[in-house]
């Protein structure tokens, strides 16, 4: 490594919030110096835990987006299916209405809570 | 009289706010962008839904609602289900990723300076798209509660926003932000419950009837198109994925201390929101009794603030027309501080290298553009103008922030083609229903609202583009980095 090598210009922004991480930006950018022996077998099991979360982590997202995919197409396609939900009333409001006002937070929210459970279970595991 | 006197309370009472997050503030870069990461997270979740409610929310829902019927709360559901996804998708990879504007996202992912340009346009085509409207608000709202003409509330919105940003950049606005959520809440809620109860029982039960007319049909159809099943689902596409890919929604992640922190921030505002969202219904249903001319001769997005008066007569009326008129000040001073913060973000960093003076120069720039814009958008509906925001980020940085965080095989060819192809698409259609008038049918929901095939073909283009070629060898430990915890 000479002292006029060619460095990666990155914005500051992007820079400072890689230090501040503790993280080098060449490591990322870069393959890294080759390891010991000793320390190859270890990295190697790292990344390998690493991919094993990600893809954990992506069904889980997969399965979250679904999720919500069914309750957003469900809900207004049952609206657009079923005109009669407007002539039934729950204390004077029609059903149709109540169901696309109020019933849809606490449906979306139950979606977002099951999924930051989840996957803080699967940080909590793999970091263990 | 009263509506310009709680209308200066508020910026007084911001102004304050802001000065003080000023003091805490270190004149750095960092700091000025994203406040250090030192924000409590119920703080950061007020924060973000104070930003979030804008003017569309506010004002846009209730005039949309008494414009095209109940439908049009599809908006506040798309909204909302933003930010499932928010939570599911990117707030915790992002936190990690340490980038504060989606530009950096990209450079950190794929490395190319080509990229943060073409990112750093777009931020500045979403944010203007979004801005407009929000100064439309200020303009119809001074001008309803003072008379002054509509120039002068947008000029007035412009010059507060700049000044209050340029002195005291993120931090200062986080403060004012959760301050402003607050404001909205209280502001449309007791007037709302108070209107109800006020208008007695014939006007309630006339309110909530169910007549046969398209006004009680629970689907937003666009423009008479006569498809009100696709345009919902385009909408609820375009706002649901829109929240994911919104330059300063974004931005806002990084003032979390953790990623864990960050995704259930997320989660928070989720319940902030959908509390907010019961109120503005009141409105809009109150509306159909009692201002009903609004819909001929007038602006439906004045509803909000014209009902009270309508409905109470005397003192109170105005004492309530000025506690809405200030409730709607702090949604677009809110939602517009954010907005200018990322744009001159995206001016300032990723166009032009350049430290804290050239950002505040960035952020007046960005507030004029957008003030000249809004002079001759009087007639655009807010919340029209808002979808359209959402539908662009749906259509760019929602399929480069999806593929970047979770599929290492994404490239850089293969993001620039997706990015170009979405804004062209997403823009191009909105373009076209402003200057064609097609037949009644599908073809005017995909114009008007075209997220429903512009996001899936952004997605497309950027798999497919991205296939044939090699990622970097650095690209899997970028994204695996995202996911690690600690």
């Amino acid at each position: 490594m000479t002292a006029q090598r060619r460095v990666r210009v990155t914005s500051p922004q992007t820079r400072i919030a890689l230090a501040r991480g503790h993280r080098s930006l060449r490591g990322l950018r870069e393959p890294q110096d080759r390891p010991g022996p000793g320390q190859e077998a270890e990295e190697l099991a790292a990344t390998e835990a690493a991919r094993a979360l990600f893809v954990r982590q992506r069904r889980l997202a997969a399965r979250t987006l679904a999720l919500l995919g069914l309750l957003l197409t469900g809900l207004s396609g049952l609206l657009g299916a079923l005109p009669a939900l407007g002539r039934l009333t729950l204390g004077g409001v029609p059903a149709s209405w109540l169901l696309l006002m109020a019933a849809s937070y606490p449906l979306l929210l139950l979606i977002a809570l099951l999924h930051v459970r989840r996957a803080e279970e699967l940080e909590r595991d793999a970091g263990s | 009289m009263a509506g310009l006197l709680a209308i200066g309370l508020l910026l007084a009472a911001s102004m304050v706010i802001g000065v003080r997050g000023v003091r805490a503030t270190r004149s750095t870069t960092p700091d000025f962008l994203v406040a250090s990461r030192r924000i409590a997270p119920g703080l950061n979740a007020m924060a973000i839904a104070g930003e979030y409610v804008s003017a569309a929310s506010v004002l846009g829902l209730a005039g949309l609602m008494l414009k095209y019927g109940i439908g049009s709360l599809w908006y506040a559901v798309g909204f909302t289900a933003g930010y499932v996804a928010v939570a599911a998708l990117v707030a915790g990879p992002m936190r990690r990723s340490g980038a504060y504007t989606v530009p950096d996202f990209a450079d950190y992912r794929l490395g190319s300076a080509l990229i943060r340009r073409l990112c750093a346009v777009i931020v500045l085509v979403i944010m203007w798209l979004y801005l407009v409207p929000q100064f439309k608000g200020a303009g119809v709202v001074l001008h309803l509660v003072s008379g002054a003409p509509y120039w002068v509330g947008v000029v007035l919105a412009g010059l507060v926003v700049s000044v209050s940003i340029a002195a005291g950049g993120m931090r200062s606005a986080t403060y004012v932000q959760g301050f402003h959520y607050l404001v909205k809440l209280l502001f449309i809620a007791v007037p709302a419950v108070f209107l109800v109860v006020h208008a007695g029982a014939d006007a309630r039960a006339s309110a909530l009837r169910m007549d046969l007319t398209d006004w009680g049909r629970p689907l937003l159809d666009v423009e008479d198109s006569g498809q009100p099943l696709l345009a919902t689902w385009s909408l609820l596409l375009a706002t649901t994925l829109g929240a994911v890919g919104l330059p300063h929604v974004i931005m806002r992640f990084h003032t979390s201390a953790t990623a864990r922190t960050a995704r259930r921030v997320a989660v928070g505002v989720i319940v902030l929101l959908g509390l907010f969202y019961l109120f503005p219904a009141v409105y809009g249903l109150l509306g159909r009794v009692f201002t009903p001319w609004l819909v001929e001769g007038g602006d439906t997005d004045t509803v909000t603030v014209a009902l009270p008066g309508a409905i109470v007569s005397g003192t109170w009326g105005s004492v309530l027309t000025a506690i809405v008129a200030a409730g709607a000040f702090a949604a677009f001073l809110s939602t517009s501080s954010g907005l200018l913060m990322a744009l001159a973000g995206g001016l300032s960093h990723d166009l032009f290298r350049a430290g804290v003076p050239r950002l505040r120069m960035a952020v007046a720039g960005g507030a004029l553009v957008a003030v000249l814009l809004s002079l001759p958008a009087q007639q655009v509906d807010i919340n029209v103008a808002v979808g359209w925001a959402f539908a662009v980020a749906a259509s760019t940085f929602c399929p480069l922030l999806v593929l970047g965080i979770w599929w290492r095989g994404l490239t850089a060819a293969g993001a620039a083609a997706g990015l170009v192809v979405g804004v062209c698409a997403a823009t191009g259609a909105a373009l076209a229903s402003v200057l064609t008038e097609p037949e009644a049918g599908w073809l005017v929901v995909l114009l008007a609202q075209p997220a429903a095939w512009t996001v899936p073909l952004a997605f497309l283009v950027m798999i497919c583009v991205s296939l044939p070629g090699r990622p970097p060898q650095w690209a899997e430990s970028a994204v695996l980095r995202l996911h690690v915890p600690g």
